[in-house]
């Protein structure tokens, strides 16, 4: 249950950032999460309900966009989606990759009233 | 009205796990992130590798648990200081949390320092806490196909041990099956079989520690 922390932070971040702006209200948070973090959405958008209760962040939308893992090959320089999380180089075989997507946590915007 | 964010969700956290990390510089401290399932024998591993360090290293340990001090109070016995942090609900430590027990121990007289996380595949791979490497423990009576139900922990670890070794004949744990999986996942990570009961690969694992403890020395020295 990792969610609980994460959405605490997601929703201080929030808080933060509207109140910069005199907002009086939260409406929609939209966030980047990489597969690798392995947050269940469902989980962390009922997570985050429970924390934004009486702050002006209540019944806010939490958008969760997925990162899908990538990888960049340093032997051959390919870049390729991970599948499965095998991190081997679909054209070389090589083991010697780079994960270059799929670790982000990220908020990247928010919408205020 | 939109407005940019673009902020680190953990930016938090990271921000107090770089202060951590400054502090075990200047201590010279290899800190060490251990994690596993509950009972794959974390506490078991401390218990031996303090009676093989004794005279030659000095170990200390921060151990997390939901509750009770039952860990630190073994740990104890080894004449090793040992703090406890209870985390009342949390499934795992963060930077936060082990900068509230750094003030309890003399790092200057530490030369390794272990964190003992709470047990549990998921979360505590999340959060950096100023280590200087994450290492794990599967035992056999885990399952041999855990790395990729877990694939975070079993990636951001430089070791694995695999635990319970004398125990595998009596289960279904294809122990070629785990150390593939797991390399799968992440193809650089070490892994030394071992058993903390019958005493296994313990010498194996001291070598790994004291290595590692030289090359920090030595980045340390070139930086």
């Amino acid at each position: 249950m990792h969610e609980m922390g994460i959405a605490q932070n997601i929703l201080d971040i929030a808080l933060n950032a509207a109140n910069q702006e005199g907002a009086t209200k939260i409406t929609r948070i939209d966030l980047i999460a990489g597969e690798l973090r392995g947050l269940v959405p469902m989980q962390l958008s009922f997570c985050f309900s429970i924390v934004a209760k009486d702050t002006i962040a209540s019944g806010a939308y939490l958008n969760i966009e997925e990162v899908p893992v990538t990888g960049h090959c340093n032997a051959c320089n390919s870049d390729f989606p991970v599948e499965e999380y095998q991190y081997l180089c679909p054209k070389c075989a090589s083991t010697k990759i780079q994960v270059t997507g799929g670790t982000e946590l990220r908020l990247k915007d928010i919408e205020i009233e | 009205m939109k407005i940019n964010v673009m902020q680190d969700v953990l930016q938090a956290n990271d921000r107090i796990a770089a202060d951590n990390k400054q502090l075990f510089q200047k201590n010279r401290n290899l800190v060490l992130n251990l994690m596993s399932s509950p009972g794959a024998g974390k506490t078991s591993l401390l218990e031996k590798t303090a009676e093989r360090l004794a005279g030659k290293l000095r170990l200390g340990v921060v151990v997390g648990d939901i509750e009770t001090t039952r860990d630190a109070d073994r740990l104890s016995k080894f004449n090793i200081p040992a703090i406890q942090l209870t985390t009342g609900t949390a499934c795992h430590l963060d930077a936060n949390m082990v900068a509230s027990a750094l003030p309890h121990l003399q790092l200057d007289k530490i030369d390794i320092l272990v964190v003992e996380n709470v047990g549990n595949l998921v979360c505590p791979a999340e959060f950096v806490i100023g280590e200087d490497y994450k290492i794990m423990i599967l035992s056999v009576t885990e399952g041999d196909e855990k790395p990729l139900k877990y694939p975070l922990m079993f990636h951001e670890s430089a070791l694995l041990l695999i635990n319970k070794i004398d125990l595998v004949q009596y289960t279904n744990f294809n122990l070629e099956e785990a150390k593939a999986n797991a390399r799968r996942i992440n193809p650089d990570i070490d892994i030394i079989e071992i058993s903390c009961t019958g005493g296994t690969g313990l010498d194996e694992w001291i070598v790994w520690l004291t290595a590692h403890y030289q090359k920090k020395l030595g980045d340390l020295t070139h930086a």
